[in-house]
């Protein structure tokens, strides 16, 4: 097994998906908002990116809208995009409680799926839209998965120092107070509806920078790729990590991603063996999460962190 | 009564009902006010609507008719969060705190920091004025006897403990009208002394309040005038002195046979 590019892939996807989970963190652990519909932020910001970035249609090309921006303009358009996302699905939903939530924010997803893959004017339908621009393409001596790496590394830990900075405030208080009791928080003048739309806002924006990145990193925004599956995953993930702790919420998605990526990267001999290892990996997938929620080992590293800290 | 110059609050013809059977206000509403500076019982026996008047007072609940006034402004539509930025601070009839939070914590949520705002918190600045905040919040804390219980979590404290962290978290907020549900209510006696001590000094200080209790031993010996409340309507209103001796409050509370 290419043990480097397996760690490479990891960090790379970890990183993405975790910025994914480190708002989901936000929104419900902190914020008291389950949201089942994730990937579609995450998908708006990849479509936004591709649209952005791409030439104007021509031929066979269904799409309508090709800006041909340079990628940063891309990228900020699809922080932008989520925002606006988060906007029009928040407004009606937000007043809505626990399951209710889940389940709304689960259909949003759900027809901006099926919008994608119907509407062709926007994104090419089930083609989608590929051959995406890559910011650029000589790095000199460093290859360039090293770069994209380390860009999702780094989107990663702006995220968790932004939001940590945020959590570790009065404000983060003052959300925690929002959660356990919105009663007694608006008792004591905090705006209920206003900082739960704010939490909601906030951590769309870096989803979308992910989903830019992911766009990037595949060349490719397809419906395929922005399923209720992703949403699981990255809820998964945020299960394995302990909801609270912060560090745990990244542990735990780069631990599921490679655990994926090994699975995935593993060199079986024959078609048959493969075949086995992939209804295995959904019985060892289910044995995993098991120990992990018995163990709950990113939960405990992470406590150790922050003692240490 | 109404539309007295020193008012701090009042309310006028105010109803509400639940499922039609009316909570509030009889036929014309319920009207009274509060001085400023004034010390306000409201007792009532079970159901006479002391807590849903709070409901509407604190803006939890929307009032169905009548006008509520507050500090000169019209309140009445007003949310919770709203009237609680006015300056009205309250308590629940059943404590409500925010558990995952640490004692102190709780009382540091009812002091509002330059942090609590979304930009604010980002930055840097809040953290200036964080240990005065925090100061404050250990002296409400003194005042209500559970100094020694600034860092435990919220979970360990008893019942009566809750109520006075209650208390606490208003108290940092320096509300000029304070509202106290059942303050008494599963509070030992120790405590118990140690509220009406405190009740008394912020009276004397100048804070206006209005407290709901059953305890009448306790309220009528604090309160310099009482409301009755029953069935969502005023009964009487006087003088400690002479709500003891109505016969109406007598029999309305305690049934004709009793005296208070």
């Amino acid at each position: 097994m290419n043990w480097p590019q397996l760690i490479i892939t990891v960090i790379t996807i970890g990183s993405i998906l975790g910025v994914v989970t480190l708002a989901l963190n936000l929104q419900y652990a902190r914020g008291g908002m389950i949201n089942f519909g994730i990937v579609a932020y995450f998908a708006a910001g990849a479509y936004a990116y591709a649209i952005a970035t791409q030439p104007a249609p021509q031929g066979l090309d269904q799409y309508s809208f090709g800006f041909d921006w340079p990628w940063w303009a891309g990228f900020v358009a699809a922080g932008f995009a989520a925002l606006v996302f988060a906007v029009v699905t928040g407004w009606p939903t937000l007043r809505l409680r626990g399951e209710y939530l889940a389940l709304t924010t689960f259909a949003f997803a759900e027809v901006f799926h099926s919008f994608l893959i119907n509407e062709r004017r926007i994104g090419n339908g089930t083609v989608g839209l590929s051959n995406l621009e890559r910011p650029v393409s000589d790095w000199g001596p460093i290859e360039e998965k090293y770069v994209f790496a380390a860009a999702a590394a780094l989107l990663l830990l702006v995220t968790l120092i932004a939001f940590r900075r945020l959590l570790n405030s009065p404000y983060g208080r003052a959300l925690d107070a929002i959660r356990d009791d919105e009663i007694a928080a608006a008792a004591v003048a905090k705006p209920v509806a206003d900082m739960r739309r704010q939490v909601f806002l906030i951590s769309a924006v870096p989803v979308g920078f992910a989903g830019a990145l992911y766009a990037m990193f595949t060349t490719l925004a397809q419906p395929s790729l922005f399923t209720a599956e992703v949403t699981f995953v990255v809820w998964i993930a945020l299960v394995l990590g302990g909801e609270r702790p912060i560090y745990g919420v990244v542990l735990g998605t780069l631990g599921l991603v490679f655990f994926e990526e090994v699975v995935r990267a593993w060199p079986f001999e024959t078609v048959r063996s493969a075949q086995i290892a992939a209804s295995v990996e959904h019985v060892v997938t289910g044995l995993l999460f098991i120990a992990v929620l018995r163990l709950r080992p990113f939960d405990r590293i992470s406590e150790q962190l922050k003692a240490r800290a | 009564m109404n539309n007295n110059s020193s008012a701090l609050l009042s309310v006028e013809h105010v109803s509400k009902r639940f499922a039609g059977l009316q909570a509030v206000g009889g036929d014309d509403g319920l009207t009274f006010a509060v001085d400023k500076g004034a010390f306000i019982g409201l007792i009532g026996p079970n159901g006479a609507g002391k807590s849903t008047t709070f409901n509407l007072l604190s803006g939890v609940l929307a009032t169905d008719t009548g006008r509520v006034c507050f500090d000169g402004r019209d309140i009445t539509a007003a949310q919770s969060h709203k009237c609680a930025a006015c300056g009205i601070g309250r308590t629940f009839q059943t404590p409500r705190v925010f558990e995952s939070l640490s004692v102190i914590d709780n009382v540091l949520v009812g002091a509002d920091s330059a942090g609590e705002r979304l930009l604010g918190a980002l930055g840097r600045s809040w953290r200036v004025r964080e240990s005065e905040t925090i100061e404050q919040a250990r002296l409400a804390l003194e005042r209500v006897g559970l100094g020694s219980y600034s860092d435990d979590p919220v979970t360990d404290l008893s019942g009566g403990e809750l109520r006075m962290l209650e208390v606490a978290r208003q108290l940092v907020r320096e509300p000029k009208l304070l509202l106290l549900d059942e303050p008494t209510a599963g509070v030992h006696p120790g405590l118990q002394e140690r509220l009406a001590e405190l009740l008394l000094n912020l009276h004397r200080s100048g804070m206006t309040l209005l407290v709901v209790e059953h305890n009448l031993r306790f309220l009528l010996a604090l309160a310099d005038r009482v409301l009755v409340m029953s069935q969502g309507q005023l009964l009487a209103e006087g003088a400690p002195s002479e709500i003891r001796s109505n016969p109406a409050v007598i029999s309305a509370y305690l049934g004709d046979d009793h005296a208070v």
